[in-house]
């Protein structure tokens, strides 16, 4: 009995980590932070912000030239350059989300028609885009984009049809912050 | 309703900036750095004489700033390869000599005047880094030739 017990204070530490995460991210927040998005939906196009920049920061092309054309130490500097640029791309990714999210809850809070069932997929969806966005995080910072790409091309393969899954639901519960999801919530630029 | 004129006037005007003075310069690069130069780096608004005697200082400019965001995106999505040329051709396009542009834009970071105002703070990070690498790889080339 006493060889689980390492197994299972390891499980209940993942779950109180788990717990935390989406208390942080859903409850614990200011309305401020929650009402930043739709401030910033009014901005204008960006440069920049049309295309997948995940998709640039995660492609092979420019590796494949750097590791035959450069030498190590610019393939190294290229390493770090792009897992910077990678986790600042998670990062990016899973506030804006949260943000979302956010909002979402707040105007929940203020429904009186709230559909428990609904609510609890959604937030379930988004405990699990969480979970998945800190591992990435975590691959990312551990190993770099150039090592984790398969595994971070798969992720994201999969949570976009997660997040059809996740739109079906925000647009059901919550139209008005399923729009805010579909545009883009914030257009962050490089003079602010 | 007011947005529809200055449109109508602002294709004329980027047809006019692309065909009378942006195509005479030898590439996209340069194309970057002589359009960030007209800027104001006060006000964020572009000047140029001939533009604004044919449309309005209003149209110049905006037709100027899309001008500079689309060349500027494709900077952004070019591969590194691609860049590492443009790079080149640019440099040699000076009338310095390629090892001090190369030594004064590693040392100033002089190409993030080139960014356009309203980029996206990660596009201009991805975009910085590019140039950052293709720099390196540059000065390693022209190093390894001497």
């Amino acid at each position: 009995m006493s060889q689980w017990l390492p197994y299972l204070f390891l499980g209940l530490l993942l779950l109180a980590v788990l717990a935390w995460w989406v208390w942080d991210a859903i409850v614990h927040r200011s309305t401020a932070e929650v009402l930043t998005p739709r401030q910033n939906r009014l901005s204008a196009r960006t440069v920049g912000s049309q295309r997948d920049l995940g998709e640039r920061i995660f492609g092979t092309q420019d590796w494949d030239f750097v590791l035959h054309e450069a030498p190590s130490e610019i393939q190294r500097m290229f390493q770090r350059e792009r897992t910077v640029l990678a986790l600042a791309w998670l990062r990016r990714t899973r506030i804006r989300t949260s943000k979302v999210m956010r909002s979402h809850v707040v105007a929940a809070r203020q429904s009186e028609d709230v559909q428990i069932v609904m609510e609890i997929k959604l937030a379930l969806s988004y405990l699990l885009f969480l979970i998945l966005c800190k591992s990435l995080i975590g691959w990312v910072w551990l190993c770099g984009p150039i090592r984790t790409r398969k595994i971070v091309r798969r992720t994201l393969q999969w949570l976009a049809s997660q997040r059809a899954a996740f739109d079906r639901l925000m647009a059901a519960v919550d139209p008005a912050n399923h729009k805010a999801l579909e545009t883009g919530c914030d257009q962050e630029t490089a003079q602010s | 309703m007011s947005y529809a004129p200055r449109n109508i006037d602002l294709e004329p005007a980027i047809a006019d900036l692309r065909n009378r003075t942006l195509s005479r310069l030898p590439c996209a690069f340069s194309r970057l750095v002589y359009l960030a130069s007209s800027r104001d780096l006060s006000t964020g608004r572009y000047s140029h004489d001939g533009l604004a005697f044919h449309f309005s200082e209003n149209v110049a400019s905006k037709a100027m700033a899309a001008c500079h965001t689309e060349i500027f995106d494709w900077l952004l999505f070019c591969s590194l390869e691609e860049l590492v040329v443009e790079l080149r051709k640019y440099i040699s396009s000076t009338e310095v000599r390629p090892g001090d542009v190369l030594r004064s834009w590693k040392h100033l970071g002089s190409y993030r005047v080139t960014i356009p105002s309203e980029c996206d703070k990660l596009a201009a990070e991805i975009f910085t880094s590019n140039v950052k690498i293709a720099l390196e790889i540059l000065q390693t080339r022209q190093e390894s030739a001497l």
